[in-house]
């Protein structure tokens, strides 16, 4: 450990160790979406996912406070000059273990005795669920990119936005259904997690490329794409 | 148009920045020339140590002895460590400087020792006042304050152990002495030390400055001790700076482990290493206050930290020794790192012991954070009032 001070340099930029493990984060989040959601959407028993998903999530919380920690080094070694940088992934890092725990929110659901296999809403939110899951895939991919297209953040935002859309409006026709409230309120907060994860997502690839002061803002703050 | 990663793109700065940035990067420095240019700096600063020494040899004995006459009182030479680091806020500086003094006859070994107990203490004021940037949040104000004052309450607790017993028995000096015997040779003896004869021409060179702008006897050796003291804070200065730049990534890296997986005698060895790495134990410590403040660090591991960087800083010394004619001045150096070694064995090696700085300071920071003048008061008073009356009364 001690030689670690005499050890060259490695050659990754500064920040290159953290947007690796980011990635990792947001691969263990997905991990825990689709074992969560699988629970929730299918005849799969909770308790065969519960422990993973749950070791998952502190893999994810004990990897966001040590980045958090590095980030502090990093300032305190260097000084301020890259502190837009360290406030830009400290929000990163944030977003990606909320991700996790909304995971872990979906896997609570089914704990709680809720299922939505075999309604008629399941075999749509199979697809649906297949479609966020691939875009935690985009998002990692954009985060490893050293240059992000502008054509490419802007398609991947505009489908998130297409996503969380049709994710409110779900859950406003629930608000008002006619169905049990047992069958429509279980729905109504599985679409409100999706919405959130979505979110979320974006979170993640603007957080990468926006201004921090104007991250999780549109049209001169007065749009909040994060509530 | 492609936008670029968290590095490069979050806030864009204001225009006032861009250009501070785009100079920047007009004059980063190539790695190997930043080297170089530290090489030459320690050669400058090891000419700075020699003309202190021949500006005081200029001077005439009875100049000397006046000069010097207030260092006679340990309790007095104490407190002139302690003012004279806090001054220069360098406790390589002032440890130089004294074995520069030590090297020109004017101040012995005995007079010296007490000295850079007190440069040691005085070391500490840089990073107390570097925790005072936190008052405003208390818990981590709390956290900062302790993390700094542990160096104090170590070399505090150091001195009234230390001060003691090498007044009465000499245990410091003396195994300095036997050490220093082993390597250069005797006390007394002239030491031909290569280093001496490479900054020779350049201390001539300020010697004919001064003659030649028409200067004599003790005026021209005040002016070569005055620009001896410059070239020695110039030269740590920009060591320091350079140093940094250059061991920044190592240093962020070494930490990072240390954080992870490191216990009390790596952080000591990282101490240590950063420490020789920057020249300087405040630049250290000081990197360690915001740790400790935002909670990354606990007290307990912060505190072998910065006794690591309590030895790695006698260095400089050491360094500076190398410029010097007499075997004295290695001596008092190596009384600088022996008087740490031994603190450590006492104060950190002793579990029992170990906990006493500790406490001292989580004790202190509580009442600072009770009373936030009070925190002031403490700088003041530790670092300059009491200094000042021990000079007044006893020098």
């Amino acid at each position: 450990m001690v030689l670690e001070f005499f050890r060259g340099s490695s050659g990754d930029g500064e920040f290159e160790h953290i947007i690796t493990r980011s990635i990792a984060m947001l691969a263990d989040a997905r991990h825990s979406f689709d074992l969560a959601t699988l629970a929730l959407l299918t005849k799969a028993e909770p308790g065969t996912v519960a422990e993973d998903i749950r070791q998952t999530d502190e893999r994810i919380n004990l990897a966001e406070q040590e980045l958090r920690s590095e980030l502090v080094v990093h300032v305190s070694v260097k000084g301020g000059a890259d502190i837009g940088t360290v406030l830009g992934f400290t929000l990163l890092l944030k977003k990606i273990e909320r991700i996790g725990d909304q995971a872990k929110n979906i896997l609570e659901l089914s704990e709680n005795n809720v299922t939505l296999a075999g309604t008629p809403e399941a075999e749509g939110l199979l697809a649906e669920r297949s479609v966020l899951s691939s875009l935690f895939a985009e998002a990692g991919e954009l985060l490893a990119t050293s240059e992000v297209e502008d054509a490419a953040l802007d398609d991947f935002g505009s489908r998130i936005d297409e996503l969380t859309a049709r994710y409110q409006a779900e859950i406003d026709g629930f608000m008002s259904s006619d169905r049990p409230g047992r069958e429509v309120v279980p729905l109504a907060i599985y679409y409100r997690y999706l919405r959130r994860i979505a979110a979320n997502l974006l979170g993640v690839v603007r957080t990468s490329s926006d201004p921090v002061p104007h991250l999780d803002y549109l049209e001169d703050g007065t749009v909040d794409t994060d509530d | 148009m492609a936008r670029g990663r968290l590095r490069a793109a979050n806030v864009p700065p204001p225009v006032s920045d861009n250009t501070v940035t785009e100079a920047a990067k007009r004059f980063e420095m190539p790695g190997p020339v930043r080297s170089a240019l530290v090489l030459g700096l320690i050669y400058i600063f090891l000419v700075g140590v020699s003309s202190l020494e021949a500006g005081i040899k200029i001077m005439g004995q009875d100049t000397q002895e006046s000069l010097f006459s207030a260092a006679g009182n340990p309790i007095a030479a104490l407190c002139i460590g302690i003012l004279g680091t806090v001054l220069v806020q360098s406790s390589s500086a002032s440890t130089s400087v004294i074995v520069g003094l030590v090297a020109s006859g004017a101040l012995g070994v005995d007079d010296a020792v007490p000295m850079v107990m007190g440069a040691n203490i005085g070391t500490t004021v840089t990073n107390t006042l570097v925790s005072l940037g936190h008052i405003r949040q208390s818990a981590e104000f709390r956290r900062a304050f302790a993390a700094a004052t542990v160096h104090d309450f170590f070399n505090v607790l150091a001195v009234t152990i230390l001060l003691p017993v090498e007044l009465a028995t000499g245990l410091i000096s003396n195994t300095a002495e036997w050490i220093s015997e082993r390597l250069v040779g005797s006390a007394g003896t002239e030491w031909k030390s290569p280093i001496k004869a490479w900054v020779k021409e350049p201390v001539s060179w300020i010697k004919d400055l001064w003659d030649a702008l028409g200067t004599s006897g003790n005026v021209q050796g005040i002016f070569v001790v005055i620009t001896g003291l410059i070239i020695i804070l110039l030269a740590l200065t920009f060591i320091t700076r350079n140093m940094r730049q250059l061991v920044a990534d190592r240093v962020e890296r070494s930490v990072n482990a240390m954080l992870s997986r490191g216990g009390g005698t790596v952080a000591l060895v990282l101490g240590l290493l950063i420490t020789i790495a920057v020249q300087s134990s405040s630049i250290t410590t000081s990197i360690l206050i915001p740790l400790a403040g935002a909670g990354v660090i606990a007290l307990r591991n912060a505190y072998p930290v910065t006794l690591g960087a309590n030895v790695g800083t006698t260095i400089t010394a050491l360094l500076a020794s190398l410029a010097a004619s007499s075997p004295e001045s290695l001596t008092v150096a190596l009384a600088h790192t022996t008087f740490n070694v031994i603190g450590i064995f006492l104060l950190y090696i002793i579990p029992i012991a170990r906990d006493v700085p500790i406490y001292g300071a989580e004790k202190l920071a509580d009442l600072a954070v009770e009373r936030r003048t009070m925190a002031v008061a403490y700088v003041a008073v530790a670092f300059i009032v009491l200094p000042l009356i021990g000079i007044a009364l006893l020098g």
